[in-house]
């Protein structure tokens, strides 16, 4: 009787295991798909974003959010830009930039992965050293934060959607 | 007259009646129910890690810190559900106390003990050298870190150190260099450790963040195992104490160092029936009211009137501090009650044929199962053991018992031969007895052995070599 419980236990065990290993597969490819939502600026690269999102907490996938802003022509007068919100499984993210003079003088994070204390933490300490990379490499062309990628891409994400609206 | 039909109906003579074995398929049943519950622990366990999975989970052993961070979540989830089963199988379920015991459930509860401690904290290191590793900290200033910038997670650390304490204190070697409520104190905390533990899972962490279902099932699950505990362990006990309204009404002596406590209550018809199971008793005087006493009825609750207002009666003897105090307990003294608990009853019963073997006070429950269990005259044996005869509780009545009833009664009395492992006295073990001796049909029969640990160990060694099979052994501890 022993045999038999030990038996049905194993199978059980991994079936349940089977089936949360499948379903957590299936997870990971529609979060892709459902990836990014549209911003305040109509604009943006939802493909981008959307395959950042989508690597939950995977590898480092540094120049995701790359093209840099590159062949913007005119509009280089000043003022606050919105990117897009981009959604992550720890939380909205949203970046506004201020650009005065043809430069980005400041960016600010309206909304950071905030879904749990933990998320709250890695926000707190990537986004001043994404703020600090953004503002010297003056694009989105820069380094995700170890350990905080999934903030990281959708942070440089929403970033180019304001550059983009800023035609920087 | 179903009977006198069949018989009229086929003429063989009745031996397949006799024969047949009326607790198989109580026993089959029992059986199942003990792998249901098998499964569905360990299924538990695979259920945390598959709702880890089912999230993208397995995504995060792609980096070395990703697969830090992924094992001691893991860790933390395979860990919590087994405080959680530990929980359970110390909530005194009705299911599971009917399918092992109580006992059983206590030892399967202190299996589980130390592993469940050894996952919290590998959840504990491994998180923080994954973390460490992805924010190029080392592991002690990112636990550091934690503690002061994530709310809630000084919590987490406290209940880690109060599960530290609790599993320390338990273990054998220790528990037994403090007195009981020493252990019982510390075990309470328990309670305060999982409490702690519980604000940085639901706030801390990403998997159980709102609007998940990984969410729903781990508060389900708290608030299930929490909801079992307060009804099992607290209501139901109060109930039970206000419904019979237990009062001593008379302390008698009974034989070598033992007293009888008579009660008298409500509803005692209630009570009837338990057989060997046991209640747990509180007498409610300033200095005892919270030291509980596991005791089983030593007689059949006496109804005297027709409401069931009657009398009922433990046995006890002078075995530690606490029940000694009992030989001067007051009449009046109202009594708090809860049980019956454990399986040394009928409902255990596998076979047709029954042994029941008692030692010291562990006479007691015997003689309340021989009271009960049904057997035909000539299918019961009962084997007594003490150091001399005033050793043998209740010899008198359990005598009448098994005239009234047709059971063998064996009277053993004397001391051990120095130096050899057996439960019988000098002589018997010199003259070569085995339990079969005084039991024919051991083989084919259920055992039931209550007495002091390494005794009882001794019989149930000898009738496992006889050929009995584990599950027609019962053996209730009486000793913890």
């Amino acid at each position: 009787m022993r045999i038999r419980a030990a038996v049905s236990a194993t199978l059980a065990s991994a079936g349940i295991l089977l089936a949360g290993w499948q379903s957590g597969a299936h997870v990971a490819g529609t979060a892709s798909a459902a990836g990014s939502t549209a911003g305040t600026t109509g604009i943006a690269g939802g493909s981008v974003s959307s395959g950042s999102a989508g690597s939950a907490g995977s590898a480092g996938s540094a120049g995701s959010a790359g093209s840099a802003g590159a062949a913007g022509s005119a509009a280089k007068a000043g003022g606050t830009f919105v990117g897009d919100v981009v959604q992550t499984r720890f939380g909205p993210v949203q970046v506004q930039i201020t650009v005065s003079g043809g430069t980005i003088s400041d960016v600010t994070a309206l909304q950071l992965t905030d879904d749990g204390g933990r998320s709250v933490q890695i926000s707190n300490y990537a986004a001043p050293l994404l703020r600090a990379e953004v503002l010297q490499a003056q694009s989105a062309n820069v380094q995700t934060i170890g350990g905080a990628t999934v903030t990281s891409d959708a942070y440089l994400t929403s970033l180019q959607a304001a550059l983009d609206a800023a035609h920087l | 007259m179903n009977t006198t039909s069949r018989t009229a109906l086929r003429p063989q003579p009745r031996q397949a009646p006799a024969a047949a074995n009326p607790y198989a398929g109580q026993h089959r049943r029992r059986l199942l129910r003990a792998d249901l519950l098998t499964v569905v622990a360990w299924a538990s366990v695979a259920a945390a890690v598959a709702l880890w999975l089912a999230d993208g989970g397995a995504s995060g052993f792609a980096t070395a810190a990703g697969a830090f961070t992924a094992a001691g979540i893991v860790a933390g989830l395979a860990g919590m559900d087994l405080v959680l089963l530990m929980l359970l199988l110390a909530a005194r379920l009705p299911v599971i106390d009917a399918t092992v015991g109580h006992d059983r459930a206590l030892q399967f509860h202190r299996k589980l003990g130390k592993p469940s401690l050894y996952l919290l904290l590998a959840h504990g290191v491994l998180l923080a050298i994954g973390y460490g590793l992805a924010e190029g900290l080392n592991p002690v200033s990112e636990a550091v870190s934690l503690w002061v910038l994530v709310p809630d997670m000084w919590l987490a650390f406290v209940s880690l150190a109060l599960f530290v304490a609790v599993v320390v204190t338990s273990l054998a070697a220790v528990r037994r260099r403090f007195p009981y409520e020493f252990w019982y104190g510390v075990h309470l905390l328990t309670y305060a450790a999982v409490l702690t533990s519980l604000p940085h899972q639901f706030s801390v962490g990403g998997l159980f963040a709102a609007g998940t279902w990984q969410r729903w099932y781990w508060l389900a699950a708290c608030i299930a195992t929490g909801a079992a505990l307060l009804h099992y362990r607290v209501l139901e006990p109060l109930v039970a104490t206000f419904r019979h309204g237990l009062r001593v009404s008379r302390v008698v002596a009974a034989g070598h160092c033992a007293v009888s406590i008579e009660m008298t209550g409500r509803h005692v018809d209630e009570l009837a029936g338990s057989g060997g199971r046991f209640f747990i008793w509180r007498f409610l005087t300033p200095g005892q009211w919270w030291h509980p006493h596991p005791f089983s009825l030593s007689a059949e609750p006496v109804q005297m009137d027709a409401d069931g207002g009657g009398r009922l009666r433990i046995t006890v003897r002078n075995l530690g501090r606490g029940s000694a105090s009992l030989a001067r307990l007051r009449t009046g003294t109202r009594v708090a009650v809860e049980g019956p608990y454990g399986v040394f009853s009928t409902a255990a019963r596998s076979r047709r044929h029954v042994v029941m073997v008692g030692a010291g006070i562990g006479i007691t429950p015997i003689r309340a199962l021989l009271e009960r269990t049904p057997f035909a005259p000539g299918d019961a044996t009962v084997i007594l053991r003490g150091h001399d005869s005033s050793g043998l509780y209740l010899a008198d009545e359990i005598l009448d018992l098994c005239q009234r009833r047709g059971a063998a009664l064996f009277h053993l009395t004397g001391r051990r031969p120095p130096g050899v492992d057996t439960w019988q006295p000098e002589a018997e073990a010199r003259a070569g007895y085995r339990l079969a001796s005084y039991a024919p049909r051991l083989a084919d029969a259920d055992v039931y052995v209550c007495g002091p640990a390494g005794w009882a160990r001794n019989v149930l060694d000898d009738a496992r070599r006889a050929g009995v099979r584990e599950e027609q052994l019962h053996y209730e501890r009486f000793d913890w």
